[in-house]
């Protein structure tokens, strides 16, 4: 028996067991999260008691001599033997030193009446025994035991199991698939004898052995341990006695089948879910990442599309505030469609659609999401998939409306007239004025030259008109120019805003993202992590 | 059908209180003690005074039986200490009056009891000794009649029915196959009691009504003064007489089975043909989808066929073949050994290894080795004439020996229970053809499950069976044997043919020939009386034929429970798509289309004076437009609508997995790589977007023609009125709007109607094919899990009732 090997010890692998419990449920099996409580209870029920003690039971099918092969341990005639199968139907067991075993017992289930006690200290050249607790179990196999799990559940309790296997029985299904093959890995804690043997030949036990060999390696057994016994005659109990001495007087069975089983829960648990790329999944969103959720959910809300309109309909509706006024006047005249169609108030109306109001499209807000959950598990186990698509989509009934509510805020007013609008229309009409008080001017310089007031002569200087007319081309020029230059500033001004606007919706559709989508998928990302983690650490 | 009358004894024996069924039974007074034939002149018993079977028997069991104490609760305690192992047997009642006719047969009986009666005193050694006490007596009677041989073989109560012939043969008793007991009942009051005797089951004889029948019995062999021999003989004549009387009675009840001795050609043309289409119909079934049970349906269904093939054609066709007798067991149980020791000769290797055999041997006589090695029987294996390494398992060895009988043949098959699970695979598919089973157990393994599991498969088929415990320490043997027996009872199967053998040196293989006597005078009879083995295997045909009533309805409601569990998989297909779609148009109702972006590219278009602009003038040339911003706006249109797709696709696809995970485990795997929707979803979805925009632009081009006062004033261009037109149709309830009103006022509210109707239904069109595709790998995943269609369990039932109308 390999002894003390180079895992870490118990300990380690037990918390991280408790962390794969603590965090298993719902991902994992039921029956395996159950499974790995009760191996925790287990292993901290019998790390509890003594640990003077090693509880070996005596397990196999009936007729094997389980009982007769406890006696000749024994040394008593202490569990009833007999031809009528099967015999025993309740556990006997049978302790070399007291002290400290009752609460074991207790543990185990042993009735009262079923349990006896060798003290060690009187039996000469027992002593290395001292700290044995025998048991003798009912078998695993015959009829009544389809409806009696007591073998079943102390073959998983004991400390260390012997199998009592027999010429007849030995290689049968019902011990070897229900237990030999599932217990592989067990090699440590798990003897075999080969009781008996009196009813064979040396050739015939010699073949036997070798075969018995063989079919425990096959099933996984690496180093099986074989003890040929024969209860009646004697021979071979002084050796299965040797090796049970051993096991006690090392005091490590216990540690031993606790790390066993430990191991084939573990393994277990790894082919239900393989720790082999899942700790290569990132444990958080990345900033890639979170731009792109960001990105999609911004093209969700139009962002880039908002400021582009908000651009084009300043652009359009600072015309009438800032721009030369002349063509303006003259579309007047133009016939207008609208009003041949009779929809005089639909001009208005279209003028109203631009008052500018943001929202979130939510089937482009669900697949944004969902693209980000898509590219975070690949490589996850299905279960955790889904998982985290659960958790990326907690609050997506609500994220639209929050994002619509949030970025209305800064929505921008189409409909808004800066001053400085107003400022330049002032203007536009001074120079419009200007115009028109030149025009006059020229009116009557040219039309009524003396025949004014005095008070008006200025106006009849001919030699001013021509400086007159100068100032009329200039002032329609500046309007000209000014309305470029305005339009020019507005759409400088409406570009810069448009930047603005676009970052600042940026910021807080990313603020949205961050607490409603990114928080919840990296708690689940983060469980995720800690269960492969805590997976990695049962193996040791 | 025979197997009627296995299933259910009557109540006849009600009368009987249960608690009488552990008798206490000791062993005739009147027997003396250790004389060889002692019996003889004590036990005249002619006449049988037929008193009311039941309360006169049991009392009478009482007040005898001084030696031996037989807690066991048989209910009919053995008369003498031998018979532990006979057939539970009816007890001896005090000497009544022995019945007349009878008298002749007496003697030969008694004369067969008396090495019984040796045993009698020491009652503790009986059973041990009783083994050898048919030797001696059959070899005395061996050039008899087999009868008389059986009488004293009395233990194997099986083989009785030699000694029926003669006296216990009255014409009125009805015949009972193996039911023993209850004819002996009908010995004493023959005529009335027969029909009801007749349906009984054999098997069932072990409960209540056992006790009547001991009773009975016992009164009509009280006469003989040792009750062991005789009882044996009773059981066995009553098989005889059943036999014997099954032709001329033709018991009704018992009807084909009985009657078929020889069928004519038509009826068995007819249940070939059935029996063919059963196998068809039972051929082509597959049960794709890993259901619970399903595993077990497509072993059974294997088991089926192997059976239908292997056996019960071949059977129906000749029947007159050897008859198979199986041997099955544990492993070690030392089934190969007793074969070789039957054989006398080492035809299948023994050894200490388990297990041992693997690869069937059969072994006949020299004259029916042909019925083995070319006919249908178990047709599906090839033959060997000796183990070969590697032999699959899809192979048999058949081996000649002189010393086997004519007309029977033994089946060496692997176990039952070992760590080779081929091997279990093996020896059950060689049960499912055997005529007759022996099943091998041992001291140490009787009250194993696999062995339990395997006598109430036997007992369930109705095969004939008899039981072999071997191994058996001499001094354990009694308290072994009584405990197995009463597990025997307890399981209903209290009644089969019993041997023991005693756990004894093997040499080369065999055991000593002192042990085997019993089983080989059982084989002897088999082969000597062809009735009765006709019997035996028409008896295990009829409850194979009979097992096909539940076995093949079993599958095909297996098959229901598939077809059943695709079409509600299919279902949640169609309704997670469904719902996709009722969600996209709940989508284009609310206005939901006209947010985010679109709604941007929208206030942009109608904004900047680019919706005015498309209004022209009839007359005024072109303006220039800014066509990016058109395109911009139907990009939006189009990812907004592609985008509702999508997602309600995602959330269909996903639905659909879970419902499927959820319905069952099967699910989970089927539904494995389609939680997501597919690839080319988008890329499908934005095409079938695109075109229906094409499709819009084109409606509006050629229906839309507007109204004449209109389009005389003025000209619109498709492309915007088309984006409007979509933007009025998705804005949802609100038909006031601007959008509305100016398509209103430029296509007419009725040609605006018919576009509306028809874009709308193409979109939808094109939605549902899209979903199609989607589902369609749904479809494809149920479809390539194999599932038969609904006719398959039509026909099996069809198939299943052909058959039961050929018999």
């Amino acid at each position: 028996m390999t002894t003390v090997t180079t895992r870490p010890g118990l300990a380690p692998r037990l918390s991280a067991l408790t962390k794969v419990v603590e965090l298993g449920p719902g991902r994992l099996d039921d029956k395996l999260v159950s499974e790995a409580q009760n191996l925790l209870l287990r292993a901290g029920d019998r790390l509890k008691l003594s640990s003077e003690h090693t509880v070996v039971a005596l397990a196999g099918g009936t007729g094997s001599g389980k009982s007769s092969l406890f006696n000749a341990v024994s040394g008593l005639e202490l569990s009833p033997t007999g031809v009528r199968r099967p015999t025993t139907a309740h556990t006997h067991a049978c302790v070399w030193g007291l002290e400290g075993a009752a609460p074991l017992l207790d543990w185990l289930q042993i009735e009262w009446r079923h349990r006896f006690a060798r003290a060690s200290a009187l039996d000469k050249g027992e002593s290395q025994l001292h700290g044995l607790i025998l048991l003798d179990l009912p078998d695993h196999d015959s009829i009544r035991a389809l409806t009696d799990t007591e073998a079943d559940r102390l073959i998983g309790l004991a400390d260390l199991v012997v199998w009592v296997l027999d010429p007849q029985k030995y290689a049968d299904a019902s011990t070897h698939r229900r237990y030999v093959t599932e217990l592989a890995g067990h090699d440590a804690v798990t003897v075999f004898a080969l009781n008996q043997a009196d009813r064979l030949s040396a050739e015939e036990l010699a073949e036997l052995v070798i075969d018995l060999n063989d079919l425990l390696r096959r099933e996984g057994v690496e180093h099986p341990s074989v003890v040929p016994t024969s209860a009646v005659s004697g021979r071979g109990i002084e050796s299965l006695k040797s090796v049970i001495a051993g096991a006690v007087s090392r005091r490590r069975a216990a540690i031993q089948k606790l790390e066993a089983d430990l191991h084939r829960l573990e393994q277990r648990l790894t082919r239900s879910m393989p720790v082999g790329e899942a700790l290569n999944v990132p444990a958080s969103v990345d900033e890639a990442r979170r731009m792109g959720l960001t990105d999609a959910l911004c093209d969700a809300v139009g962002v880039p599309a908002v400021g582009e309109a908000m651009e084009n309909v300043y652009a359009e509706r600072s015309g009438r505030w800032v721009g030369w006024p002349y063509p303006r006047w003259l579309d007047r005249f133009r016939p207008d469609p609208v009003k041949r169609l009779r929809l005089q108030d639909v001009g208005d109306e279209i003028r109203g659609i631009t008052t500018g109001s943001v929202s979130a499209q939510s089937a482009e807000v669900a697949n944004a999401v969902q693209a980000l959950a898509d590219g975070l598990t690949v490589g996850m186990h299905p279960v955790w998939r889904s998982a985290v698509h659960r958790a990326a989509r907690s609050q997506l009934g609500m994220l639209p409306r929050t994002l619509t509510e949030d970025l209305t805020q800064v929505a921008p007013r189409l409909d808004r007239v800066p001053g400085w609008w107003r400022a330049l229309k002032v203007w536009q009409y001074a120079l419009v004025a200007a115009f028109g008080v030149g025009l006059v001017w020229l009116g009557f310089g040219l039309l009524l030259p003396g025949r004014l007031p005095a008070s008006l002569q200025l106006l009849g200087d001919t030699s001013a008109l021509p400086w007159v007319a100068l100032m009329m081309a200039s002032v329609l020029g500046l309007g000209i120019l000014s309305g470029i230059a305005s339009r020019n500033f507005v759409e400088l001004g409406a570009s810069r805003e448009r930047e603005r606007l676009e970052r600042e919706m940026r910021r807080r559709v990313a603020a949205i993202a961050e607490k409603a989508v990114v928080e919840p998928v990296e708690r689940e990302l983060g469980r995720h992590h800690a269960f492969y983690q805590a997976m990695r650490g049962l193996a040791g | 059908m025979n197997t009627a009358m296995d299933d259910g004894r009557m109540d006849d024996g009600r009368e009987e209180s249960p608690g009488e069924q552990t008798l206490t039974f000791r062993a005739i007074t009147d027997v003396p003690p250790s004389d060889t034939a002692p019996a003889v002149p004590d036990a005249p018993g002619p006449t049988r005074p037929s008193p009311p079977p039941a309360a006169e028997a049991d009392t009478g069991d009482q007040d005898e039986a001084p030696t031996s104490v037989w807690d066991v609760p048989v209910r009919r305690p053995p008369a003498a200490p031998t018979s532990v192992w006979e057939r539970p047997s009816r007890p001896a009642p005090a000497a009544p009056p022995a019945s007349p006719e009878r008298d002749e047969d007496l003697f030969t009986e008694t004369a067969a009891a008396s090495s019984d009666d040796e045993d009698l005193p020491d009652s503790a050694d009986a059973p041990a000794e009783s083994d050898h006490a048919p030797e001696d007596a059959t070899a005395a009677l061996a050039e008899e009649d087999d009868s008389d041989e059986d009488a004293d073989s009395a233990w194997l109560w099986g083989d009785d029915e030699s000694d029926a012939a003669p006296d216990a043969v009255p014409s009125d008793e009805t015949p009972l196959d193996d039911a023993p007991s209850d004819e002996t009942s009908t010995d004493d009051a023959p005529s009335d009691e027969a029909p009801s005797d007749e349906d009984d089951a054999p098997s069932d004889e072990a409960d209540v009504a056992g006790d009547l029948a001991g009773a009975a019995d016992a009164d009509a062999d009280a006469d003989d003064g040792d009750g062991a021999s005789d009882v044996a003989e009773d059981a066995s004549d009553e098989d005889e007489t059943a036999s014997a009387t099954a032709d001329d009675d033709a018991g009704a009840e018992d009807v084909p089975g009985e009657a078929e001795e020889d069928l004519p050609p038509e009826t068995v043309e007819a249940l070939t043909a059935a029996l063919g289409a059963l196998r068809e119909s039972v051929a082509g079934l597959r049960f794709g989808l890993d259901l619970p049970g399903a595993e077990e349906a497509r072993q059974a269904r294997a088991d089926l066929q192997a059976q239908l093939e292997d056996y019960v054609l071949p059977r129906v066709r000749t029947r007159t073949a050897p008859a198979l007798i199986v041997i099955a067991g544990s492993t070690g149980a030392g089934k190969s050994t007793l074969v070789n020791s039957l054989a006398e000769k080492n035809v299948s290797r023994t050894g200490v290894r388990r297990p041992t055999t693997g690869v069937p041997v059969l072994v006949c006589h020299p004259d029916d080795r042909k019925w083995f090695t070319e006919g249908e029987l178990l047709g599906g294996l090839r033959r060997l004439d000796k183990p070969e390494p590697g032999a699959g398992m899809r192979s048999v060895v058949v081996v000649a020996t002189e010393k086997l009988p004519q007309g029977v043949a033994l089946l060496d098959t692997p176990d039952i229970d070992s760590v080779v699970e081929e091997h279990h695979e093996i020896a059950h598919r060689m049960l499912d053809a055997a005529d007759l089973w022996i099943f091998v157990t041992t001291a140490a393994r009787y009250a194993d499950a696999p062995a339990w599991n395997l006598l109430r498969l036997a007992k369930e088929r109705g095969a004939r069976l008899a039981i072999v415990l071997s191994r058996v320490q001499p001094r354990a043997r009694e308290v072994v044997l009584k405990h197995f027996v009463r597990m025997l009872t307890e399981y209903g199967l209290g009644e089969i043919d019993r041997f023991v053998i005693e756990e004894s040196a093997v040499t080369d293989g065999r055991l000593p020939d002192s042990e085997m006597t019993d089983l080989r005078l059982w084989l002897a009879e088999l082969s000597v009386d062809d009735k009765r083995r006709a019997q035996a295997v028409r008896k295990t045909l009829n409850g194979v034929l009979d097992s096909f009533r539940t076995r093949v309805p079993a599958l095909a409601k297996q098959l229901e429970l598939q077809v059943a569990f695709r079409s509600e998989l299919r279902g949640d297909v169609e309704a997670a798509y469904m719902s996709a779609l009722t969600e996209i148009d709940k989508a284009f109702r609310s206005g939901m289309i006209i947010q985010g972006e679109v709604l941007a590219r929208w206030q942009d278009f109608a904004g900047s004076g680019d919706l005015m602009r498309s209004l022209q003038l009839r007359k005024r040339p072109r303006s220039s437009q800014a066509p990016e911003r058109i395109t911009a706006f139907r990009g939006a249109l189009k990812a907004g609508l592609e985008s509702v797709i999508v997602a309600a696709a995602a959330r269909a696809a996903e639905e659909v997995a879970g419902r499927w995970r959820h319905r069952a485990e099967v699910g989970a795997t089927l539904a494995e790589g389609l939680e997501r929707p597919s690839d080319e979803l988008v890329r499908h979805a934005g095409r079938a977007v695109a075109s229906w925009q094409e499709h819009v632009i084109e409606l509006v081009r050629t229906e839309g023609v507007a109204k004449r006062s209109v389009s005389k004033l003025v000209s619109f261009d498709a492309d915007s009125l088309s984006l409007i037109f979509m933007v009025a149709m998705f804005s949802g309830g609100r038909t006031e709007g601007v959008p509305h009103r100016l398509v209103k006022a430029l296509l007419g509210a009725e040609s605006l109607r018919g576009i509306g109707a028809k874009a709308l239904s193409d979109l939808r069109a094109r939605i549902g094919m899209l979903f199609d595709e989607e589902s369609m790998r749904y479809v494809q995943a149920l479809d390539s899990a194999g599932i038969p269609d609904e006719s398959a369990a039509t026909h099996l039932y069809q198939a299943t009732y052909n058959l039961e109308v050929a018999r």
